[in-house]
């Protein structure tokens, strides 16, 4: 639908709102644009603004309507990569990077780097394997899924949770490296104790952040769960279920976590939604 | 919802649009705030629910030979907001005058 102005704005005008409106996400760039030659209109013909210069006033308004139309690309970026995947692995690869440069900084060079960290890399290699294996034996929460989990969702997750444990590990390993470096000239032997030290700290804070965070995503999309709901009455323990309760905001299904493990509710159930849809769609 | 707190700005263009001023034209001029600033914020608002964004009845528009604007009204929960952030920033109320239609 075409909303014709009374009278033409400037070309400067016309200009920068051509140019401006590629910045605007396509399914907003039509009111956008029609929001703005309206609010331009009236700054030419209504405004008080007289007793201002009018350049003055056209660059002001041109700054606004760029950031508005900033504001509008940035918010559907921030819509459609909110507790996604890559939210959840960007932050950690960019730390692990962090953590190389100060390490590379502390060295002084890349072939130091590598003398330095030989030794540690080889421990590296050994301990967090034995650290997952034990980590995992000894505290992974089962999730029971209700229904037959497609081949590709399962492949997906399996991915993102060997890319998540790994980055930790590796960022855990860096970490402790760097913090260690100080005392390595001096006390090789006491440095290499902490080292080995602190990594398995590190990594054993990692691993349990990073199975919490892999219980607390949609085991479809992998965005983060959202809006907890208490369910049930914790003084009803024996009678009826109580836990908490979070949903996949695409719709794609549910996870109810029981607030205490009994004998007849021991895990996580994730309920798939998405047969569900497709049934009522059906009827 | 749980008690909103907003910057400075953001309270002021709440306060100026609770105050009948409806446009992002008018909230600029009678706040003095950029106009970077002013339509950022609304949209802010509104994606808070502070505030409720309509266009004009074409119709009146025309018989007034301008173009339709985008006029925003505050909410219940705007209005909430707005009563908080003139308690929170006490000379809120006396830099925007009501508007006279």
């Amino acid at each position: 639908m075409s909303h014709r102005l009374p009278s033409p704005l400037p070309l400067f005008d016309r200009n920068l709102l051509r140019i401006v409106e590629k910045v605007v996400p396509r399914e907003e760039r039509e009111e956008w644009s029609r929001a703005w030659k309206a609010e331009l209109w009236h700054m030419h013909h209504c405004g008080s603004h007289r007793r201002t210069s009018i350049a003055g006033i056209t660059a002001d308004f041109s700054i606004g309507l760029t950031r508005d139309a900033l504001w509008l690309r940035t918010d559907s970026w921030r819509r459609a990569f909110s507790g996604t995947a890559i939210v959840c692995l960007a932050p950690l690869f960019g730390l692990l990077l962090l953590s190389t440069l100060m390490a590379l900084a502390l060295n002084g060079s890349w072939h130091l780097l590598g003398m330095y960290l030989r030794d540690p890399f080889e421990r590296f290699l050994l301990e967090a394997p034995l650290v997952f294996v034990t980590f995992t034996a000894a505290s992974r929460r089962h999730i029971e899924q209700s229904s037959a989990s497609r081949m590709m969702c399962w492949i997906k997750r399996q991915v993102f949770f060997t890319s998540k444990t790994s980055l930790t590990s590796l960022l855990a390993f860096m970490l402790s490296v760097d913090i260690c470096w100080p005392i390595h000239a001096h006390f090789p032997i006491i440095a290499e104790l902490f080292q080995t030290l602190f990594f398995v700290i590190f990594t054993l804070i990692g691993l349990r952040w990073v199975f919490w965070d892999q219980e607390q995503r949609c085991k479809h999309c992998l965005r983060s769960l959202a809006m907890p709901a208490r369910v049930g009455r914790p003084s009803h323990n024996l009678l009826e279920w109580n836990g908490t309760e979070l949903i996949c905001k695409h719709g794609h299904g549910l996870l109810s976590v029981p607030e205490m493990e009994t004998s007849w509710c021991q895990s996580s159930q994730w309920i798939d939604q998405i047969d569900a849809w497709g049934e009522t769609a059906g009827v | 919802m749980s008690n909103p707190r907003l910057s400075h700005s953001a309270a002021l263009i709440l306060k100026a649009l609770s105050l009948g001023y409806c446009f992002g034209f008018d909230v600029m001029e009678v706040t003095g705030l950029p106009s970077g600033t002013v339509y950022p914020a609304l949209r802010r608002l509104e994606r808070d629910g502070f505030v409720e964004s309509k266009w004009e009845p074409e119709k009146e528009a025309v018989a007034n030979q301008r173009p339709a604007r985008r006029y925003y009204e505050v909410t219940r929960e705007g209005r909430a907001a707005a009563l908080a952030a003139t308690e929170r920033y006490p000379l809120l109320a006396r830099l925007v005058p009501e508007k006279h239609s």
